[in-house]
């Protein structure tokens, strides 16, 4: 049993290369790893050698390569660990920390009051949210006024959901209004937000996607990042990024050499070059 | 959408209501009623400006201070009631929220009498009741408000060391904003760094977020302007600090990379020897560079650490340019809806960019920078118009765009001219800034100036009761007097009046005189006919000037004055007679020729200026030239002139020179009574054989 | 000054303008801003004998970057309705902003010594500047001032005026009375086309002066 497939039992949507990676975790996991060292290695390589036409790289000869490059567990866990305090599975990191004895860089105590908070917007009980939020450090809003005024602005498209016009109506002028004044960015989102009920049919008016689930999810994901500054650690987990340069690398490297790229990420298999 | 002055009126109306219930709470008997007052005030209020405000007036925080007080004394009897100590962490974090970027609230709450007892809270042994108290405590230390914190004392000291070395973030955050707040004099500078502070400051470099950011803050304070303190610290530890610094401008948090920043110009600032390698001093401009695209107030600040970084540096402009700081400057500045602060900031920086350099300033103009640039001379932030006058006047240092004609168009000349009447000093200065040196144009489109009004708003603003406007209004009126045509010197010169001018020449600034001097000196230059102007009122200008060069206070003042005489000494015979009256003393008084003292003044400048003059006075072909000559050496002034023969600037003897050789002429050729009773055929033919002469 | 068209005029550097106006001490006041010269520029060829009347005068000057620049205006120009006017930069030889050794324009250390040993006055300096282009020397307290001039546009017409501003001026300039001499190179003009100014007073009787500042 090897530390990553324990994801398989506890994972949820958001693994999207651990869970469904071939054959184990494990290896879906070190091939994501060990591809990115060797595309930049061979990046280097080739550039070293200045070569004028395309090299064409064999299944073989790559599978050897990423069979040479050393990743320790360590590291491999560390990465699993950060993002699923990030993510906030506490659940799952605590599992994760005692298996595979990786201690998170966070206590995982705070990690549930965190996700209280994002859960709490999820759901719609703003009001809520702030609250907790002023109960786990009151400086997190009263110094992120963007913040701030995107929690009051989610406060005030609920209120809209909810049909609550005249409390809408109030809430936008008697909290709202204010911080408009104070800067101008909030104040086009604001009148834009209150344009919600101009519209008799709001599905289908122009600022319509502020009822969207999506435009909850965008205000959580903004209060969980301020959550962990405020705690001194990363907004964004490291795996996302760790992709994003597997992404570039490899397009690099198509300019140089054919070889056997992953095209899915969620199943990281390579597939032979085109020769 | 109802405009936003409605809504606040009606959103004090509906609130009042809701907050005096809250506060009325407060009061309950009813603990639990009090305790969710408290948390609903709390939550009311953060983030909130208005609210704060409100609640401010009601009197909240008195009250929200009286609570605390009362539960600090209650928990002092009974530890272990954690019902009271979640009432002090409530009514700490009400405070601290009130502290938070809000002067009023800071006041409020120490006029509450509320500091001691927050002090108090640091040392209880509840963890929870000691980051609150220690929150609430640091926002009032990011006051300029709170009290200053006395280093020199010993307990104090030990108290800060032992915030500084709590295992909480929150209170070794807080000993660091302490430091930053209070600490101003080398002096509290060297205690600190004595203390140990930056060995410990040092080590929190290596902290969390927080401790390094409170961390990066209070070094910066404690190496500003303190050579001393930065060479013991970069030497110490074989310079690791200064490289965990560096390091750390590359940090993945903004705010840090901000800070860090800010500490390494600090450190270059203050020592000008350490940060000299290229690689550092280009990860520094384009972290700068990169961080004015964050969306909060590290972009906004990021501009300023910029101008911070670069200003005076001509080194320092050149690499930013390199690293293309004009273009990335001015595609900030493209974007829609800018708060003040950052609009401010960005043209603060392109103008410290364009300050030295022309290859700044033609980037500057080859992009349409200066239309934005010109927009905002009107924007409705007072910080901003003044922040765009500066940007235009470094830019319009360009001598190759002023002698092209580039600045003075209706475009630009129109919301200058209009900014002279701006309600803000500091915009009226800036805007005299511009136009003094838009005005030095080469081609004839200074009427484009004076059409639009400008010379009417400078004369006013030179009776300004405000000595820097009237010296502003002054410079530009003499840039605006270089080189000018006679017509438009005519026109200046009514509005102006001779009664003015010489009561600016003796105006009580110093500065004010010599702007004044200067510009009747460009005034009296070109055509010859000009030379009448300081005749006007029977010559009021010329005995001011002559006034002001008899108790000139500093030596630009003599050197302006001098060369309005020199100047007024090239036209007729009446006027060399009348400069040469304001030289020499009246034979009653005594005193000797101020003239003297330029001569022997230690300014090359001066000593050239007066040079010229008598060269002037003494030129060999007008009549009277003789009887001067005679005059200045009974005044000791060709004696004087005599003893420049080997002046060390080569200017004053090169002139000292042609003076030496006129005297000769005069002395050797022509003899003072055969001259006057030559008919006038034998002078000329005098003349030519001098002529002749001194062409062999 | 123009000279006739040989080729179009390629693009020019730009010096760095720190501080116009009158900030520093003036090392001659003679070539202070707003000073006035007139003289003429020889532009005889093989063909014809024939020289321009000029007039110039400084608009800017720069010590601490030994940078001087100001306006040339060429009065009788036979194939111009108008007197035609130019912009010019001037780069001053202080040996530490620049040397002897023009480096760029076309113009090679032979070139450049080729045209300095025109002017009388460069002579006791040749040997030096033959070893490193006169960067050991201290022409602080020399009484001749060596310039470069650059004409950088024209100011009154437009570049299709049939007149080239490609190449520029070495000049030397008298502290003691104001005269200046040039000589104009471009490879692809005639060669030592001669400019010979000296200082005016403009009807008046010594020397008068303006001077302006920057903000």
């Amino acid at each position: 049993m090897v530390d990553i497939n324990l994801k398989k039992k506890e994972g949820k949507r958001n693994y999207l290369v651990f869970r469904e990676s071939e054959i184990n975790g494990n290896e879906g996991g070190d091939a994501l790893m060990s591809l990115f060292w060797i595309v930049i290695r061979q990046l280097a390589e080739i550039e070293a050698t200045m070569a004028t036409s395309k090299k064409v790289i064999t299944r073989e000869e790559w599978e050897k390569k990423l069979n040479d490059v050393m990743i320790r567990k360590e590291d491999m866990n560390k990465l699993v660990m950060n993002f699923l305090v990030t993510e906030g599975y506490v659940d799952a990191a605590e599992k994760f920390r005692m298996e595979s004895g990786t201690e998170p860089d966070i206590d995982l105590a705070t990690i549930t009051d965190r996700m209280a908070v994002k859960k709490a917007v999820q759901c719609g009980n703003v009001e809520d949210a702030i609250e907790k939020v002023n109960d786990l450090n009151p400086e997190i809003l009263d110094t992120n006024p963007q913040l701030f005024f995107h929690l009051q602005q989610q406060r005030l498209i609920e209120l809209i959901r909810n049909g609550k016009v005249e409390e809408a109506l109030e809430f936008a002028q008697e909290e709202l209004a204010p911080r408009g004044e104070e800067n101008q960015s909030f104040l086009e989102e604001l009148e834009k937000t209150v344009a919600l009920l101009a519209f008799e049919d709001v599905s289908n008016c122009p600022v319509g996607d502020l009822l969207d689930i999506s435009q909850r999810l965008k205000t959580a994901s903004e209060v969980n990042a301020a959550i962990l500054t405020s705690q001194s650690h990363e907004k964004d987990p490291k795996l996302p990024s760790l992709l994003k340069m597997l992404i570039w690398a490899q397009s690099q490297l198509d300019e140089k050499a054919a070889y056997p790229r992953i095209n899915d990420l969620s199943t990281a298999t390579l597939e032979d070059p085109a020769v | 959408m109802p405009t936003a002055t409605s809504t606040t009126a009606t959103a004090t109306n509906t609130s009042t209501t809701a907050t005096s219930g809250i506060l009325h709470r407060l009061f309950s008997t009813d603990q639990d009623v009090k305790l969710k007052a408290l948390r609903q005030l709390k939550n009311q209020i953060i983030g909130n400006r208005t609210k704060k405000l409100s609640f401010l007036k009601l009197g909240a925080v008195p009250s929200v201070a009286a609570i605390l007080a009362e539960a600090v004394l209650a928990d002092d009897g009974d530890r272990n009631n954690s019902f009271n100590k979640n009432v002090i962490v409530q009514s700490a974090a009400v405070l601290g929220s009130f502290a938070c970027g809000f002067d009023a609230g800071v006041q409020a709450v120490l006029a509450a009498g509320a500091f001691p007892d927050l002090l108090r809270l640091l040392s209880n042994l509840d963890e929870k009741v000691v980051d609150a108290g220690a929150r609430s405590v640091k926002m009032i230390y990011q006051s300029k408000l709170a009290p200053k914190y006395d280093f020199l004392q010993e307990k104090n000291m030990e108290f800060l060391l032992s915030l500084l070395n709590s295992e909480s973030e929150t209170v070794s955050g807080l000993g660091a904003s302490i430091i930053t707040h209070s600490c101003k004099t080398s002096v509290e500078q060297k205690i600190l760094f004595d203390a140990g502070v930056l060995k410990k400051l040092s080590s929190l470099l290596e902290g969390s977020l927080s401790q390094k950011d409170s961390s990066l803050e209070s070094l910066a304070t404690i190496f500003k302007d303190n050579p001393e303190v930065v060479l013991k610290f970069v030497g110490s530890e074989s310079g690791r600090a200064l490289s965990s610094i560096i390091e750390l401008v590359k940090d993945k948090f903004a705010r840090t990379r901000l800070l860090a920043s800010l500490c390494l110009i600090v450190i270059r600032n203050t020592s000008p020897c350490y940060l000299q390698d290229i690689a550092v001093k280009t990860k520094l401009v384009n972290t700068l560079l990169e961080l004015l695209g964050d969306p909060g107030q590290v972009g906004d600040e990021a501009s300023f650490a910029l101008s911070s970084l670069i200003v005076q540096k001509e080194d320092m402009q050149k690499l930013a340019f390199e690293n293309n700081a004009i273009d990335k400057l001015y595609c900030h500045l493209q974007k829609d809806s800018l708060n003040p602060r950052r609009f401010e900031g960005i043209l603060l920086a392109l103008a410290d960019m364009c300050s030295k350099l022309e290859c700044c300033r033609s980037r500057f103009l080859s992009s349409q920078v200066l239309n934005s640039v010109v927009d905002a001379v009107a924007h409705d932030s007072a910080d901003v118009r003044s922040a765009a006058c500066i940007c235009f006047k470094s830019v319009a240092r360009s001598i190759q765009n002023l002698s092209a004609g580039s600045f003075l168009t209706e475009a630009v000349v129109i919301p200058l001219v209009r900014v002279l009447d701006d309600p803000s000093t500091s915009v009226q200065v800036a805007a005299l800034g511009v136009i003094s040196n838009i005005v030095v144009d080469f081609t004839a489109r200074r009427s484009i100036f004076i059409k639009c009004g400008g010379v009417k708003q400078l004369v006013q603003l030179s009776k300004s009761m405000d000595a820097a406007i009237r010296l502003n209004a002054l410079w530009a009126l003499r840039n605006l007097m270089f080189q000018a045509e006679s017509k438009c010197k005519e026109g200046v010169f009514m509005e102006l009046t001779a009664s003015l001018l010489a009561s600016l020449i003796c105006d009580p600034e110093p500065f004010v005189q010599e702007q004044a001097l200067a510009l009747v000196r460009n005034l009296v230059d070109g055509c010859i006919s000009s030379v009448e102007y300081v005749f006007a009122e029977d010559g009021i200008i010329l005995d001011a000037v002559g006034r002001q060069l008899q108790s000139a206070l500093k030596a630009e003042i003599g050197i302006q004055g001098m060369y309005v005489l020199s100047n007024v000494a090239t036209g007729e015979e009446f006027h060399k007679e009348a400069v040469l009256n304001q030289l020499i003393p009246h034979a009653e008084t005594g005193s000797q020729a101020y003239i003297i003292k330029f001569l022997q003044s230690n300014d090359s400048r001066l000593r050239t200026a007066a040079v010229w003059t008598v060269v002037n006075l003494t030129n060999s072909l007008s009549p009277g030239a003789v009887d001067r000559l005679e005059i200045l050496r009974g005044a000791g002034i060709v004696s004087q002139i005599n003893n420049m023969q080997n002046d060390p600037c080569l200017d004053v003897k090169l002139r000292v020179k042609t003076a030496l050789g006129q005297f000769k002429t005069l002395d050797t050729c022509l003899s003072h009574t055969f001259l006057w009773r030559l008919p006038l055929a034998g002078y000329i033919t005098l003349l030519s054989f001098f002529f002749a002469i001194k062409a062999v | 000054m123009p000279v006739r068209v040989a080729e179009s005029s390629a693009p020019s550097q730009v010096p760095e303008a720190a501080n116009p106006g009158q900030t520093s001490p003036q090392a001659c006041t003679l070539l202070s801003v707003g000073q006035a010269f007139s003289g003429t520029q020889n532009v005889s060829s093989l063909q014809k004998e024939e020289a321009w009347r000029v007039n110039v005068r400084i608009q800017g000057c720069d010590l601490e970057h030994g940078y001087l620049c100001g306006t040339m205006e060429a009065l009788n120009v036979p194939m111009a309705d108008t007197p035609v006017v130019t912009f010019w930069e001037g780069e001053i030889v202080d040996t530490k902003n620049y040397t002897f050794f023009t480096d760029k324009w076309e113009a090679t250390s032979e070139e450049d010594i080729k045209h300095w040993t025109k002017f009388p006055s460069f002579s006791p300096l040749l040997n030096q500047v033959e070893v490193d282009g006169g960067k050991s020397l201290d022409l602080s307290n020399y009484p001749h001032i060596f310039m470069r001039w650059k004409e950088q546009y024209f100011v009154n017409v437009g570049t299709d005026c049939g007149l080239t501003i490609a190449g520029f001026y070495y000049v030397c300039f008298s502290c003691s009375d104001g005269s200046i001499n040039g000589y104009y190179y471009d490879p692809n003009s005639s060669p030592f086309q001669k400019l010979e100014l000296k200082s005016t007073n403009e009807g008046r009787s010594g020397f008068s002066s303006s001077s302006y500042e920057l903000q």
